[in-house]
This record gives C-alpha cells, sequence and structure tokens, in this order.
C-alpha cells in the first residue's frame, strides 16, 4: 500500500491548484493508494472554508484521502477553535502548519495553542518546512521539544537548500527528537534521505508527493529508486503513515 | 588538440552525459564521493559519460583538488571528464591554476566550476571575471552553483554573464527551489546563459525552460552520485521533451559544450 503523506487540494492564492477528480487521476497515474491532503491558502484568504473543501472531498472518497486541517496560529484563539472544528465537526485527521505561506516563525511561543488542541486530541501536525527563517530544522527541533507527545512531520525532508547547507541541523533535531518525522518530497539529496534511514530508523521517513507542487512520478522513483532495503522501503512507502493515522 | 569526444558520438546514437557530478572526500561533513561511485551510478542511469568537479575549491581547503579530479578522469577514460573548481581570490595564482588544468592533466579539464557559497565571491567580482574570461579564451564553459542562497541566484550570476558575453556561462541547478522560473526569464535575456537541471524537484520547469529558451540552452546534470542519477534522468524524461530535445538535453548539448574546449 503506497500512502502519499502530503497533497493539496483547491485553488492556492499562490497560483497552485488541484480539485479532487486531478489528485485522485494522479494518484492512480503514479499507483498511490491513499493520500493526506491538505487545504491551500485560498484566494479567498480564509483557511475556514478550505477546511470544509477538504472534508467534503473525503467524505466523497473515504477510502482514498485522509484530511488534515490548515490553521494559522497567527490568529489566536479564532485559530484554536478553528482546529477543534475541523478536527471535530469535520473529521480530519491531523493539523497542517504553513509558516512560509503564513508568515510566522514555527518556535515561537504563539504556535503553541494550535499545538496543544493537536496534543489532546492525539493526532499528529504536518508543517511545511525547510524555508528560510521560519521552519528551518532546529526551529522545528524546538516546537518537537516542546511538545515530546505530538507526532510533527516536516515537509521537504525539514530543510530546502541545494547546496546541503540545512542537513545537519535536521540531523540535530531528529537526533534529539524523537517525535519528529520527515517527508520525502524534493529533498536534496538521496544520500540524506538513506542516512536519515541508516541513523535514525526507516520509521522517521514518510514518502510524500506534495502534488500539485511536485510530480508524484518523479517523487515516488525517489524513494523507490534509492538504496533502502525492502521492509524500510514498505514502511517509509505507507507503513508507518497508515500505523501513525490508525491510533 | 585535445582528443575530442565527437567520435564517441559516432558509434552512440543517443548518448547520454551527466554535466554535473563530484568526486571528493570530506570527512568533516561524513561526505564521500569516489570515481567509483559516479560510475556505478552513471551505469545504473544508463550515462555514458559523466563532468566530474570537487566540491572543495583549489587551493583553499584542498590544494590537491586537481590532482584528485584528474586521476578520477585517468582511472575512467572516456567515462569521466572534468570540470576545475578553483577560488578566484588567489589572483593570478588562480588563474594559472586554470589554464594549467585547460592545457595539461591529459586534456580532462574542459570547464571551470565556481560556488559562489564557498568562495564569498560575487559572480561579478573582478576575481571571478578573470576566471570565467580566461575559460572563454580556451572556449571552456563556466559552471556555476545556482540555487536560493545570496551571490548564487540567477540575477546574481546574470552580471557576470552581462560582464562576460564571450563565455558560456552554465546555471547548475537552474535556480534551485525557488529560482527556477527566475533562471528561465534570465536566461531569455542572456544568450551566453545554458541551464542545468540537476537536483531542482520540478519536471515541468524543465520543459518550460526548452519551450523558452530551446533545446539547445538547456543540459542534464545529476549532481551525483549522491543526488541519484538515475532519478535525475527519469526527472528530464517527465519532462514529457519531443524526441529530439530530449536527445539534445541528456547528452548532446553537453558534449557540443565540451567538445569545444580548445
Amino acid at each position: 500500500m503506497i500512502f502519499d503523506g502530503l497533497t493539496f487540494l483547491g485553488e492556492s492564492l499562490f497560483g497552485y491548484r488541484a480539485t479532487a477528480a486531478e489528485l485522485l487521476a494522479r494518484m492512480d497515474e503514479a499507483g498511490i493508494d491513499r493520500a493526506v491532503v491538505c487545504p491551500v491558502r485560498p484566494r479567498g484568504y480564509h483557511l475556514g472554508p478550505a477546511n470544509e473543501h477538504v472534508a467534503d472531498a473525503v467524505r466523497e472518497h473515504p477510502e482514498r484521502l485522509v484530511g488534515f486541517a490548515r490553521v494559522d496560529p497567527n490568529f489566536g484563539e479564532a485559530a484554536v477553535g478553528e482546529a477543534y472544528s475541523a478536527l471535530g465537526q469535520l473529521g480530519l485527521s491531523g493539523l497542517f502548519l504553513h509558516p512560509w505561506e503564513e508568515t510566522f516563525r514555527v518556535s515561537a511561543q504563539l504556535v503553541d495553542p494550535v499545538v496543544e488542541v493537536a496534543r489532546q486530541r492525539h493526532v499528529p501536525v504536518i508543517v511545511a518546512a525547510g524555508y528560510p527563517w521560519l521552519s528551518e530544522g532546529l526551529q522545528l527541533g524546538e516546537l518537537a521539544r516542546r511538545f515530546p507527545e505530538v507526532t510533527f512531520i516536516a515537509t521537504n525532508g525539514g530543510q530546502i537548500n541545494i547546496s546541503g547547507l540545512g542537513q545537519t541541523d535536521v540531523e540535530l533535531a531528529l537526533a534529539a527528537n524523537a517525535n519528529l518525522l520527515v517527508q520525502t518530497a524534493g529533498v536534496y539529496r538521496e544520500d540524506f534521505l538513506e542516512g536519515v534511514a541508516a541513523r535514525f530508523g526507516a520509521e522517521r521517513l514518510v514518502f510524500a508527493s506534495a502534488f500539485p507542487l511536485m510530480d508524484p512520478r518523479l517523487e515516488l522513483r525517489r524513494v523507490q529508486w534509492a538504496h533502502f532495503d525492502e521492509a524500510a522501503k514498505a514502511a517509509i512507502l505507507g507503513g508507518t503513515l497508515a500505523k501513525l493515522l490508525s491510533r | 588538440m585535445k582528443a575530442r569526444l565527437l567520435s564517441r558520438s559516432v558509434t552512440i546514437e543517443r548518448m547520454i552525459l551527466d554535466a554535473h557530478l563530484h568526486v571528493d572526500d570530506i570527512p568533516a561533513l561524513g561526505w564521500k564521493m569516489e570515481a567509483e561511485l559516479c560510475v556505478r551510478r552513471m551505469d545504473e542511469a544508463g550515462i555514458d559519460v559523466g563532468i566530474a568537479m570537487t566540491i572543495t575549491d583549489w587551493p583553499e581547503v584542498n590544494p590537491d583538488s586537481l590532482e584528485l579530479v584528474a586521476e578520477a578522469c585517468a582511472a575512467y577514460p572516456g567515462r569521466l571528464w572534468a570540470f576545475a573548481r578553483i577560488h578566484p581570490w588567489y589572483g593570478d595564482r588562480a588563474v594559472d591554476a586554470l589554464e594549467r588544468a585547460l592545457t595539461g592533466y591529459g586534456g580532462c579539464y574542459r570547464g571551470l566550476k565556481l560556488h559562489p557559497v564557498t568562495t564569498l565571491d560575487h559572480p561579478a567580482g573582478k576575481d571571478t571575471l578573470r576566471l570565467i574570461r580566461k575559460a572563454a579564451e580556451h572556449g571552456a564553459p563556466t559552471l556555476f552553483h545556482c540555487g536560493d542562497e545570496p551571490l548564487t541566484t540567477p540575477l546574481a550570476i546574470a552580471k557576470a554573464a552581462e560582464a562576460c558575453p564571450e563565455a558560456t556561462i552554465i546555471l547548475g541547478h537552474m535556480g534551485g527551489y525557488f529560482h527556477a522560473d527566475e533562471a528561465i526569464e534570465t536566461a531569455e535575456r542572456f544568450p551566453n546563459l545554458v541551464l542545468e537541471t540537476s537536483a531542482m524537484p520540478y519536471p515541468d520547469r524543465i520543459r518550460k525552460a526548452v519551450e523558452r529558451l530551446g533545446p539547445e540552452r538547456v543540459i542534464y546534470g545529476s549532481d551525483g552520485p549522491v543526488c541519484s542519477p538515475r532519478i535525475e534522468v527519469e526527472k528530464v524524461r517527465l519532462a514529457g521533451l519531443p524526441e529530439e530535445a530530449e536527445r539534445l538535453v541528456l547528452g548532446e548539448n553537453a558534449r557540443r559544450l565540451i567538445d569545444q574546449v580548445r
């Protein structure tokens, strides 16, 4: 079973877009069975309707899609209310934070109230990671340190740097926080992924395509053609995420 | 006159040339990239020829870096060629080292590699321009690391392209994660810029680059062996280029660039 740890649904203010039909078609083309789907920041600017849009898609395709709720900690109590509502009434399965598109530092304490909701509801938090100044490796580590009961899943391997300059900070964050996992989409480089599996265990890696920002066919190959053993590959491609979301 | 790779293309209809491979040993980072691994990864990906370069600069931090890559090329004749990575701040010594590389070492050196994050010299700094011009005297291209960091963005490197219109300048990684569109737009303005595809994760940007710049100005590279050359070839294939364009991007364009070195 191949379980994609990150896709997006809706029309983003920042120009990327996908409908549920397009998402399912790309999953079928790539051979992906299930996917976590997150809202984009919509052109209407408000995340509430975007969370409802994702919940609708999940209701229509419960076997294929698992929805996460996107909240903006800058909104304080309103964001906390949105998190409770999305995880309760809407039935979504985790929280998604995007420090770059919403503009907040992920290690800042203003993030804590929404993460506290995830802690109470026993759901994971996906963080759009590796963005300079806002969600770099050690900043993720700092958030993970404050909430050891919450599982954090960092996108982009936790580092977006095509010189590899962010890798050491992510490795330090992984070493210090057993509750931090990283996704595989777009990661520089394959030996970084192989090193994470060797040093921290394959269960710290989660396959993700980041569709429509990235190409699911290529991102699947990034894991399938990396030099993991078969058990590690199975965990990364879906085993770990399925276990995490079944809790 | 140096041996021409062209002779190889007589027997290989569709060659794949990886324009960006690394051979180096950096214990501080735990990065070990041996020629043998490069060739093994090339074989996995069906790559015929690769261009290797160090990650460290000559003479700091590796005064033996030119010999290191030349030895790798000598161990795999016809499979590996080289770009010389040289720190521009060494003035006449740096220029002499490049001249020595491009005229010696059995003819393996076919270009200059610069990574301004390690040299801290702006792409349009006077010392860097001296090296680019020296390379151009030999018809050799200059490959820049072109990503998202300061000193490496497409617009910064375009200042060098503007100052050295006689030089062919390759934007390695074609702008990285956030500057791929800017790399394409910049290359539209400066005809001496060529885009190299390694590591940036978007097949559709390769297609866009070919459509906007023409198929002759995009070349395949992997940043291997630790970025997977096989996955990087697949990225080019997923761009869905017309057959002739894909052939040019995967090998012919880069072969032409290194064949013209004199």
